[in-house]
């Protein structure tokens, strides 16, 4: 069933193919991603185990979040498109013992058919397979893959990147911009993947009452804790008069408010110009953003002309009355 | 002077505006305790207070309340319950006044501008909420056609989602029996859309967006919960038309996350542009479940043929 959904895939592609008047050559893209345990000892001392992937051959590790995934989209009149097929090797992943065994990618966020979109439930195999998708031109911007098998284990566990769709110019080169609108330019630009750690979920497998109730303890910005301005989850160097564009993926099971402050705590101003792998009609400029689980925004702002240091922040907050959790901030770093 | 003038001129235009469709619809509403039964792993029979418009069981939510713009709405709220209980609508009705057992109160108001509402009653420190006390109203446009709201964008069919959570152990036991909720903690272990969870809000054909390709539907979402819901459409953009009462200018964002507070409310027009089956869940880890049992909690499909 998927086999023949696929090859129906393939031909419409070779289709577009010899229709196109492209000047750029259509990219495939083939990833393959393994899934590891990986140890933490967290800033508390206790030690949590996550899943996590990885490239690696057989031997390789992995990372928490896995390996950014990008995809490159075209300018307007060119009807070649990249495709994405991103293998799930299953050789050495840890896993749960039935029904839970096996794992899948979900392309969070991508407008996918369904046998491309992980979910054992509508038919999805598990225990390994290849994921395909071609995004359109006006889907650049940033999604997530994720693991869709026990979704409340898998993904908590660490099962999760970035899955970035990023424009090209028409001889097929990157380009250093969000989308094709020229107003998106960046000359720096990084991932911010939010998420939060529950360690009660990380050693209980199967049904357990555990996963009625989430108590997040840790708290993060690209795997990492980043519990002060001083020890920021995530640190970039940028030049004065630049601009910045961070990609914010929601991995987290709770509310955040993110914000960039500076050294005395003023909120400075940022553009949003896409969410959810859409643009925005009109670019939206604010001081801070509430991110939900699940949700991306793509933004860029300016550092001043004068040195200094900026510290991007999400405040995880509980989804009942958003109250901060305690040491649910997490800072990340920009000097210029 | 002037003003009256100017006034009575804006009043007239407005009778006439709806003069053709405005209507009066009656509702009653009975107020009883029955039980939710979440079928599934995880499942269980949960105590709950609610809302019906017949004789009998109370519904999960309450029953949806429909009407077009400028129509005036006459809701009678009978409590045949052993506890205080009241009806607001959020946005369009202001009166609290509790409604003692065995008493009754009718809350007039006028459908003021089209959109989704949510009910609930507001007393007893959000107990009463969290056993069922809440529903949805719906307000379409004064002519009634299928548009969100007048010029608005249009659809084939419409969605209501009712979601919430329960915390059986600390709040719906409790309460049910009799005893008085520590209200300060809240560890909803049952996760409801439509009253339902999982495999049930899955398969209730009034909860899942089922059509043909190039239909579009509307899918008008509530929170009467405490939890802030963030819905996931697989495989699906969706158009953001409304947030909490306030309608957005198109083009709409397309998002494939809708988030939507306690309390709160959503309009989003789902084009059904591909065929497939598609889930749609709330994107937090425990939401997926039923007292942690998977895979249960706020989920539907999307079934486009
Ligand atoms: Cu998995
Ligand atoms: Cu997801």
């Amino acid at each position: 069933m998927y086999d023949s959904t696929k090859a129906r895939a393939v031909l419409a592609g070779a289709a577009l193919l010899v229709a196109a008047v492209a000047t750029a050559q259509a990219a495939t893209v083939n990833r393959t991603l393994s899934v590891r345990a990986l140890n933490k000892t967290m800033s508390d001392g206790q030690r949590v185990t996550f899943w996590v992937f990885g490239s690696g051959g057989m031997m390789g590790g992995g990372t928490l979040p896995g390996p950014v995934v990008e995809l490159g989209v075209y300018p307007e009149g060119i009807s070649t498109t990249d495709t994405l097929n991103l293998t799930l090797n299953m050789m050495m992943a840890p896993q749960e013992a039935a029904p839970y065994n096996g794992h899948t990618i979900h392309l969070h966020g991508a407008d996918v058919p369904t046998a491309e979109d992980g979910v054992p439930e509508t038919g999805a195999p598990v225990n390994g397979d290849t994921y395909t998708f071609t995004p359109t031109r006006e889907m650049a911007g940033s999604y997530m893959y994720h693991c869709h098998v026990h979704t409340v284990k898998h993904l908590e566990m660490g099962m999760y990147g970035a899955l970035i769709v990023r424009p090209k110019d028409a001889a097929g080169n990157w380009l250093n911009q969000i989308t094709h609108e020229p107003a998106t330019a960046y000359n720096y630009v990084q991932n911010y993947v939010f998420s939060t750690v529950d360690p009660a979920y990380h050693s209980a497998t199967g049904d357990a009452i555990v996963f009625a109730d989430y108590n997040p303890r840790y708290f993060l910005i690209n795997g990492n804790e980043g519990r002060s301005a001083s020890a920021p989850a995530s640190s970039l160097s940028a030049a004065r008069n630049s601009r910045v564009a961070l990609r914010l993926i929601g991995l987290h099971s709770t509310n955040g408010t993110f914000s960039i402050k500076d050294g005395a705590g003023n909120a400075k101003p940022f553009t949003v110009y896409v969410q959810d792998g859409r643009a925005y009609a009109a670019p939206e400029t604010k001081s801070s953003l509430d991110i939900s689980p699940g949700q991306r925004f793509d933004i860029v702002f300016t550092t001043p002309s004068t040195a200094g240091t900026w510290y991007p922040q999400i405040v995880y907050k509980n989804l009942r009355d958003g109250a901060a959790f305690a040491n649910g901030t997490v800072y990340g770093r920009v000097t210029f | 002077m002037k003003h009256l003038v100017r006034g009575a001129v804006a009043w007239l235009l407005i009778c006439l505006a709806t003069s053709a469709t405005a209507a009066t619809r009656n509702y009653t509403l009975y107020i009883t305790s029955g039980s939710i039964a979440i079928h599934g792993g995880g499942g269980a029979t949960l105590a709950a207070w609610g809302y019906t418009d017949v004789a009998g069981s109370p519904k999960f939510p309450g029953p949806l309340l429909e009407a077009n713009e400028g129509d005036t709405l006459n809701v009678t709220v009978v409590n045949n319950h052993t506890l205080p209980h009241n009806f607001l609508v959020k946005g369009l009705t202001t009166d609290t006044t509790s409604i003692l057992p065995g008493g009754s109160r009718t809350y007039t108001f006028t459908a003021a501008a089209a959109g989704t509402y949510l009910y609930y009653d507001t007393l007893n420190n959000a107990v009463n909420r969290e056993m069922g006390l809440y529903g949805a109203v719906v307000v379409g446009p004064p002519d009634g056609s299928n548009r969100a709201w007048t010029n608005g964008p249009a659809y084939d069919f419409h969605r209501t989602w009712v979601v919430g959570e329960m915390d059986k152990p600390r709040w719906n036991d409790v309460a049910g029996s009799g005893g008085t909720v520590n209200t300060n903690v809240y560890k909803p272990n049952y996760f409801l859309i439509n009253g339902k969870g999982g495999e049930d809000g899955m398969a209730d054909s009034a909860t899942t967006i089922d059509g043909g390709v190039g239909q579009t539907a509307l899918v008008r979402i509530v929170n009467g919960g405490q939890f802030s819901h963030s819905l996931h459409f697989h495989g699906n953009h969706v158009q953001v038309l409304a947030v909490n009462g306030v309608r957005a200018a198109a083009p709409y964002k397309q998002v494939d996350v809708i988030n939507v507070a306690p309390l709160g409310t959503a309009d989003v027009l789902f084009p059904l542009n591909q065929p497939g089956s598609y889930p749609m869940h709330v994107h937090t880890a425990q939401m997926e479940t039923a007292n942690g049992v998977y895979l249960n909690g706020v989920v539907t499909m999307i079934n486009m043929r």
